[in-house]
């Protein structure tokens, strides 16, 4: 299995402040990769580089071979149809309620019957474990709930590759580990190729098969959950450690 | 020599910022043309952009016209007494009705109202990366909330308007005929006389562009928002401000191309 | 509960909108709808201030058309104007910029014109505009006239207020009191004198009628023409009478005059030779008794008035003066008498045409050559009229004059002062190889609008004892009395 999506010598910086700084990296397909770093690192800045929200500087992002880089909104648009995303807020449309939501791209990029679309929803929401919850709104659900609609929402076109941003910030442990188990047994389910940025120490090694360290615009390290905790890197053992003490600077 | 040049430094600052913002406004317009033609065309979300811009603000828009066109009379009554030409009033009330006060005070009642809560949605959307998700589903935010809002701007803000117009006309005509007296029919004859056709219709295509501007400032005060909850306040605010200096300042243009 | 849905609401208030945009725009462009198919007329006017395109087109107040444009044509205004088509306009008709009232808008005010002459087509031109009354004019004439008056009441404010002013006016009506006592004395002591100069007056127009009366029908209607001359100066010697009740109005030298008991004496005198002129015009002797009771000479100067009188028809800039001047020599105890038409085409040139009755009479000499000696024999006709004829022309102040001076050539020069109320002038005439010429110098005021008074040295380089001190009056009828009196008389052509 060759690398799905490769970035090549990314960089990008917003005003004076360096984000992306030279950064490469490839994603295996149907893996899991986990991106970790620090808080305001750039993890979320990468993510959107990858799905197209945000152009670098320069360099390039290869998916299935096109870089995305140097393309117009429409042909972008194509390649957007291969992922789906959960926010870290969910990011549900407030004016919409959850079966709205859910089959938002349905309607938009499907000529689905209505019968078929409700049908498919429905689908969905069980697969992230949700039933008869079609007619609330998002503001009468629960943050966990939100996050299981919002994953309900982004495999609802079936996509290729799932992005996580920060999926367990915010909810109680154990809704973490629901959520947890939710993304390994999606990504199993359904072959996922999926990056999931996270600082949450406990839950990487659990659905990460690759983990990538982010440290000053650049991937300081990438590999097996295994190999990480195994690192000599004084960054990477710092940041799994949560010590104080180390080469990473507070403030 | 410090402060001075410091001074300077801000004003340039102001003006450039100003400049750039007109701009991006004109470009976001650019782009809200294009994706208007583009299908599929989503009327459910026009419709209820109309009856939010429109249906909703039918009662505030009756009361301003009402009383507005009740003050003008009261106070065109005072004026015009010193000329013996009280009869005026009717026609003074309807002429300032139609060419002015019904397409800026609607349109400012329009954009409080309903630019300002563009600016308010559309931000939220944008910090809580909803306008993000949109993108991701490849589906054009301007297309899926501007263009709505836009269309139902430059649609309702006129429609409105006549209401303006004609409210304030029977309120003109309360005052000026039941309070203060004159007669109602040169109340009436002098309303016709006065005002042309032309009058009412500039006064509404003066009304689509202020809706077009209140829609276009409030979408993308809103759209581009940033900074949590404190960004989308200011973004209501600064769409507010900017919609209603930018109704006012093009009001004198238009009107002076117009009439 | 019953809800609609945003779309029904939506259009609920689309149409409602609708609904009352349709019904303003019908009752505001009610008066609009038909008059797009009318057709079109242009019309030239010098100023289409404060007109406006589709500005009301009117006849007798009821709206035909509107103003379809206006452009500027060779310095004027061309307004182009839709008319309804069963609206007809003849040729005639004529159209003007009217406002309604003073703040009102401007429209244009059609005349449809006289019925019967050919219609107006699509496209022609009106060609008879009237002006209106600009009231931006208006007012700002009303405004020189304020400054006007302001400066009028100022000027008098200045006069009046004060103690000056008042001292002023104090003094003039003390001098009034003392005028008017002291002319009442003139007339009481005058009294007898007055009288006979009026009653000979009375003869002199009865003769006159009597003449009327005497002579043929056509000579009659002539005549009457002279009797509303002599009613005329019945009325003008009533108004010498009012003279002296009237006389408070004048100057201060009258007082001085009347005060002079010399003056007075002297003035006697004049009116009693008045009087004895008048009884010798009444016997029919001297010129002007021939001159009215001859046929030939009352024919001559009928074709003389008629001619003038359709001279001064033609040509009515002309201003004609007649008069009479009667001048009583002191030294020689004589009157002379003076009676002058005088025709002033322009106003620095006049042509004098007159007869004058000299107590002397006509001269006539005749040269015998006799084996070369020339023998000069000289004869008077007391009743020879004697004759004016001279052109004149006037320089700023200073006039000359020259033709026939009594008969004989001369020339003569004038000098006019005091806003051409006093004459300084001086004549030489009557030249002839064996005596002087006949020099006179005097001067003549006017003293009320017909009376002159004059005074002067007649001939005072005579050498055949003529030479006199002078004083008379004249009475002088100007360009409106004659005018009156030619227009009022049916003159016989």
């Amino acid at each position: 299995m060759g690398a799905m999506i490769k970035l090549v010598n990314l960089h990008k910086s917003f005003g004076k402040q360096k984000v992306l700084d030279g950064l490469n990296l490839d994603i295996e397909e149907e893996k899991t990769t986990v991106i970790i770093g620090r808080s305001g690192g750039g993890k979320s800045v990468l993510l959107k580089h990858i799905i197209g929200l945000l152009r670098p500087e320069q360099g390039q992002i290869l998916i299935d071979g096109t870089d995305i880089t140097k393309l117009n909104d429409r042909a972008l648009n194509e390649i957007r149809k291969k992922f789906g995303m959960l926010f870290q807020e969910a990011a549900l449309f407030d004016s919409m309620n959850v079966g709205e939501n859910v089959a938002f791209p349905l309607r938009e990029h499907t000529t689905m019957k209505e019968k078929e679309i409700r049908e498919t929803v429905a689908d969905r929401l069980r697969s992230v474990g949700l039933t008869g919850v079609e007619e609330k709104m998002p503001s009468e659900l629960s943050g966990g709930m939100r996050k299981r609609v919002g994953l309900a929402r982004a495999i609802a076109m079936r996509p290729r590759i799932v992005l996580f941003d920060e999926p367990t910030t915010g909810l109680d442990p154990i809704m973490t580990e629901a959520i947890n188990r939710l993304i390994i047994e999606t990504q199993k389910n359904l072959n996922l190729t999926c990056i999931v940025i996270s600082h949450d120490i406990r839950s990487i090694f659990d659905i990460g098969h690759r983990i990538a360290m982010l440290y000053e615009g650049k991937i300081i390290e990438n590999g097996t959950p295994d190999e990480l905790q195994g690192s000599q890197n004084p960054v990477t053992r710092q940041f799994l450690a949560g010590s104080i003490e180390g080469p990473i600077r507070i403030m | 020599m410090n402060r001075f040049s410091g001074a300077l430094d801000r004003l340039g600052r102001t003006v450039l910022v100003g400049v750039e913002e007109i701009g991006k406004i004109i470009l976001l317009f650019v782009s809200v043309l294009t994706w208007m033609f583009r299908p599929p065309f989503k009327l459910r979300n026009i419709f209820k952009q109309m009856e939010f811009v429109g249906v909703k603000s039918i009662f505030v828009v009756v009361l301003t016209g009402t009383f507005t066109g009740m003050v003008m009379a009261l106070q065109g009554y005072h004026g015009f007494r010193m000329f013996s030409a009280e009869s005026l009033v009717g026609g003074t009330v309807a002429l300032g009705m139609t060419r002015e006060l019904g397409p800026v005070l609607t349109s400012l009642m329009v954009t409080a109202r309903a630019g300002s809560a563009m600016a308010a949605e559309l931000g939220t959307m944008r910090v809580t990366e909803q306008i993000d998700a949109l993108s991701v589903m490849a589906a054009n935010p301007v297309k899926h909330l501007i263009v709505p809002r836009v269309i139902a701007g430059v649609l309702m803000t006129p429609l409105l308007t006549v209401v303006s117009d004609f409210t304030g006309i029977l309120g003109g005509y309360f005052v000026g005929v039941h309070i203060l007296g004159i007669n109602s029919g040169i109340f009436i004859k002098n309303i016709t006389r006065l005002v042309d056709l032309n009058d009412i219709y500039n006064g509404l295509a003066k009304a689509a562009c202020f809706g077009l501007i209140l829609s276009l400032v409030g979408c993308y005060k809103g759209f581009n928002t940033y900074g949590g909850a404190e960004g989308v306040g200011r973004a209501t605010t600064e769409a507010v401000v900017l919609a209603s200096i930018a109704i006012l300042i093009s009001d004198y243009f238009l009107t002076a191309i117009m009439f | 509960m019953f809800s609609l849905s945003s779309e029904a609401k939506v259009g609920l208030f689309v149409l409602v909108g609708l609904i009352i945009l349709g019904y303003m725009s019908v009752q505001v462009g009610k008066q609009n709808f038909g008059m797009k198919k009318g057709y079109t007329l242009e019309v030239i006017f010098d100023s289409a201030a404060g007109l406006d395109r589709d500005a009301s087109v009117q006849i007798a107040g009821v709206e035909v058309g509107r103003v379809e444009s206006i452009n500027l044509k060779d310095g004027k205004a061309l307004v182009r104007l839709n008319i309804i088509p069963n609206v007809k306009l003849e040729k005639d008709a004529i159209a003007s910029i009217k406002t309604h009232g003073i703040l009102g808008d401007k429209y244009v005010e059609l005349y449809p014109g006289t019925r019967g002459e050919a219609y107006l087509a699509a496209g022609e031109q009106i060609s008879r505009t009237e002006r209106q009354a600009d009231i931006d004019k208006l007012l700002h004439q009303l405004g020189m006239i304020a400054d006007d008056v302001r400066g009028v009441t100022s000027s008098l404010n200045r006069v009046l207020a004060g103690q000056a002013g008042e001292e002023a006016i104090t003094s003039i009506l003390t001098n009034t009191k003392n005028l008017t006592g002291n002319l009442n004395n003139v007339i009481v002591s005058n009294q007898e004198a007055l009288r006979a100069a009026l009653e000979n007056t009375r003869q002199l127009t009865g003769n006159l009628n009597r003449v009327v009366t005497q002579n043929d029908e056509k000579v009659g209607q002539v005549m009457d023409t002279l009797k509303s001359a002599s009613i005329e100066m019945e009325k003008t010697f009533t108004a010498l009478k009012e003279i002296t009740g009237s006389i408070n109005r004048g100057e201060g030298t009258l007082g001085q005059l009347v005060k002079d008991k010399g003056a007075a004496e002297k003035l006697t005198q004049t009116l009693t030779s008045l009087q004895e002129v008048t009884q010798k015009i009444n016997e029919g002797r001297g010129s002007i008794g021939k001159l009215v009771n001859d046929d030939e000479t009352v024919r001559n100067i009928n074709e003389g008035l008629t001619g003038l009188n359709r001279y001064v028809n033609k040509a009515e800039q002309f201003r004609t003066f007649l008069s009479y001047r009667g001048e009583y020599l002191f030294n020689n105890n004589e009157a002379k008498s003076y009676l002058d038409l005088r025709i002033q085409p322009k106003e620095d040139k006049f042509y004098i045409l007159g007869v004058v009755s000299d107590p002397k009479g006509k001269r006539t000499t005749k040269d015998v050559t006799t084996l070369g000696v020339t023998t000069r024999t000289e004869e008077w006709d007391r009743d020879g009229l004697l004759f004016n004829a001279q052109i004149g022309k006037r320089y700023k102040d200073l006039v000359l004059r020259g033709g026939l001076f009594e008969s004989t050539g001369g020339v003569g020069i004038d000098y006019l002062t005091l806003n051409d109320k006093l004459k300084l002038s001086f004549e030489a005439f009557g030249f002839s190889r064996d005596r002087r010429a006949h020099l006179k110098a005097g001067a003549e005021y006017q003293l009320f609008r017909h009376l002159y008074l004059s005074a002067g040295w007649d001939d005072f380089v005579s050498d055949q004892a003529n030479r006199s001190i002078y004083g008379g009056f004249s009475i002088r009828f100007e360009d409106d009395d004659l005018k009156y009196m030619l227009t009022t008389t049916p003159i016989p052509k």
